[in-house]
């Protein structure tokens, strides 16, 4: 960062990537490392990102800090499509506020649920999952992510798509795009797009579990 | 101009052809004569007057119904309850005509030609050819609109030749006294007007020149006021039958936009809205809409019609579409407002959640509470969304609830897995952590659990929570997904700009 001050001071002294400066700062990812990595430091503001990923606890936590950090606030969280039930005692130990939280269970509509709440401006972040019938034909229509890309934009939330690590091959107005597998107690971010930034990077995020010991529960 | 008189020239046609956008040719008939009938009819050379039977020999297609009287009687009702929202004193004019006493409406909505315009576009809008006149006398103003006059009439001095340029005919008497006032060479209402009354009086009874003088403004001329129902209910009946739920979009709105005039009427709104769509010859389909809190804006009950008529599968086609209310609620005047104030974000937008459940229903969104148990599966709830919220949630943070080191996601059920040389196995070998959590607990009610939970990583890299269980086979049991421990407390302290709006 200091560098980063230096290298302001001197307006005779031209940089490449000029527009990397200017990307609007969005919310932190909450992992610093990552935050260093994006133009926005953290996620893209008003825009679609997508994550992909075999890896749903993973992908899940990824997003977590943000979203703990976004319910904290006046909007709301909605989940629409998630594979299974997040598990409400786990996000609250990570200050996630469950009464700020909708899961929608949107079936073949998950695209329209999303565009939804996108638009609404009610909402700060709304997650969306691959539904049963996207997942079978393993893609979603290119029309429908620029939408929520529109859509996203319009209400001014964070829309984020937990898709198949196969769409990679599909091209996509998302603003970020990353792959995310799991490496035991760590995450591995590979930053497939960025917007104004450049791809490629791969960072580990995320560091042990503090083991617990085995506890015996009354009763 | 204390009065305002609306006439309804096509009422008996329109009581069928509005719930339609492009209605076929449509001809009304009584008495096997054909009263009334529609533009595609006029095309084909169909006019009133006609015998039913040369309507269709003109137009084989024709569809010729039967005057529906009890229809025109209820469509005249629910306009009289919509026309109060201009007015507190409504009268119904049977067969085809309203009057409003529009003294004090005049003031308030700027003046004849605002008051005339406004009306006459709703009523239109509402899909009915209209005709008003405004008039000192409400009879005056009435025999007017039927006659086929259309504006004001500023006062008693301009009445009186308005009235006498009519024909004898205007006046609705008898075929009788018709027939007697034409031989006599009386013509025009001004003919009448010429005689002396006595005389008029002793041959054509009282009763008519009471008539004459109330045309005038020279003998009282009390109105029953109309007294609007406690809820709206309505039935448009479709003159073709509609084989496609979408299509049925434009009959809702017609319905919608009477709706909301009567609430306007009496400031109130509505939470549920009762539909009913009628079939040939099997049971009605029902469906209902509900609001997360009193609404009258019609665009947005019509956004929540649209969603349910877009996933509904007809059973049949429709012939008929009926909405009731239920139940009015006082609504503040302050209608319409977004986000007021802190207060009402804390609920979830009503609109996004009656959207959301209008298509998806009501059980696809809902929230997630904490629950005192150990059992992981019973360690959370459904809610509704937005609930915990307004109980506070510092009872639910209790502890043994908030588990840091549980996963982020919970199997709906745990999933057996395979075992190889004792081992549990998914997609190869799992390492098992070293640490345990055992928990045995709920042997007082019916779902008693002992089990030995462990952090167990995967070949792929996947952390997995699995537990054994102590009670039966001793089998492993996959429950649970990780992702990650936080990287720091600092992650608490993020700083988004999520309020940047």
């Amino acid at each position: 960062m200091q560098l980063e001050q230096l290298l302001h001071q001197r307006p005779d002294l031209w940089r490449g990537r000029a527009g990397e400066r200017s990307a609007p700062a969005g919310p932190s990812t909450g992992f610093a490392a990552l935050d260093r990595a994006l133009p926005w430091h953290g996620w893209p503001p008003a825009s679609l990102s997508e994550i992909l990923s075999t890896h749903q606890g993973a992908a899940l936590a990824l997003a977590l800090p943000m979203l703990a950090a976004a319910s904290r606030r006046s909007r709301w969280l909605v989940l629409v499509d998630p594979p299974c039930v997040p598990f409400a005692p786990a996000l609250a130990a990570r200050g996630l506020d469950l009464s700020r939280l909708l899961i929608v269970r949107a079936g073949a509509d998950t695209a329209w649920a999303m565009e939804q709440a996108l638009r609404s401006s009610a909402c700060a972040v709304v997650l969306g999952w691959q539904g049963p019938e996207q997942e079978k034909r393993r893609q979603w229509p290119a029309g429908s992510l620029r939408r929520l890309q529109l859509a996203a934009a319009a209400g001014d939330a964070l829309a984020i798509l937990l898709r198949a690590p196969g769409a990679a091959a599909q091209p996509s107005p998302a603003a970020l795009r990353l792959q995310v597998e799991a490496a035991g107690d760590a995450i591995d971010v590979t930053l497939l797009k960025q917007r104004g930034g450049r791809p490629g990077a791969r960072i580990r995020v995320g560091s042990g579990l503090s083991p617990t010991g085995c506890s015996r529960s009354p009763g | 101009m204390d009065w305002l008189a609306l006439h309804l020239p096509a009422l008996s046609l329109e009581v069928h052809e509005r719930g339609l956008a492009h209605p076929p040719p449509l001809a009304i008939a009584e008495h096997e004569r054909l009263i009334a009938c529609n533009g595609p009819a006029r095309q084909w050379g169909v006019h009133p007057g006609l015998a039913q039977s040369a309507g269709r020999a003109l137009l084989a297609d024709l569809r010729i119904l039967p005057r529906n009287v009890r229809a025109e009687r209820a469509a005249l009702e629910r306009l009289a309850a919509w026309a109060m929202r201009f007015s507190d004193q409504v009268s119904l004019a049977p067969p085809r005509g309203l009057v409003l006493e529009s003294a004090r409406s005049l003031r308030l909505f700027g003046g004849a030609e605002a008051l005339h315009a406004l009306v006459g576009d709703g009523v239109r809008g509402l899909g009915y050819q209209v005709r008003c006149v405004l008039a000192p006398t409400p009879a005056g103003a009435l025999v007017l609109a039927a006659a086929g006059a259309d504006g004001p009439v500023p006062d008693l001095a301009a009445l009186r030749p308005a009235l006498g340029a009519l024909p004898v005919a205007a006046l609705g008497f008898e075929r009788q006294a018709q027939g007697d006032l034409a031989r006599m060479g009386l013509k025009r209402v001004a003919d009448l007007l010429r005689l002396p009354r006595a005389g008029f009086a002793e041959r054509f009874g009282i009763e008519r020149l009471h008539q004459l003088e109330r045309l005038l403004g020279e003998r009282a001329d009390p109105r029953r006021p109309f007294s609007p129902p406690e809820r709206f209910r309505a039935l448009l009946e479709l003159p073709a039958e509609v084989p496609d739920a979408a299509a049925l979009v434009f009959a809702g709105r017609r319905l919608i936009d009477e709706l909301y005039g009567f609430l306007l009427a009496r400031q109130a709104g509505v939470q549920h809205l009762g539909w009913t769509l009628s079939h040939a010859d099997r049971a009605p389909t029902r469906f209902r809409l509900g609001a997360a809190r009193p609404q009258r804006d019609p665009g947005r009950w019509l956004e929540l019609l649209r969603e349910r008529l877009e996933r509904l599968r007809l059973p049949a086609p429709v012939r008929a579409i009926s909405l009731a209310s239920e139940t009015l609620r006082p609504l503040a005047p302050a209608d319409g407002e977004l986000f007021p104030d802190h207060a009402a974000a804390t609920e979830p937008d009503p609109a996004l959640l009656d959207r959301l459940r209008a298509r998806l229903g009501h059980a696809a969104v809902q929230g997630l509470a904490l629950v005192r148990d150990h059992r992981p599966e019973r360690a959370w709830r459904w809610c509704e969304g937005g609930q915990a919220a307004r109980r506070g949630h510092e009872h639910d943070r209790a502890p043994g609830s908030v588990r840091a080191d549980w996963p982020l996601w919970l199997l709906p059920a745990p999933v057996a897995l395979p075992q190889r040389g004792n081992r549990p196995w998914l997609d190869g070998p799992l390492a098992l952590g070293e640490t345990c959590e055992r928990i045995d607990t709920g042997w007082w009610d019916d779902a008693p659990v002992a089990r030995d939970y462990y952090v167990a990583t995967a070949a792929s890299g996947e952390r997995l929570w699995i537990y054994r269980d102590m009670h039966g086979g001793r089998g492993w049991f996959l429950h649970g997904i990780f992702g990650v421990a936080e990287e720091d407390p600092a992650a608490n302290a993020v700083t988004g700009d999520f309020d940047q709006r």
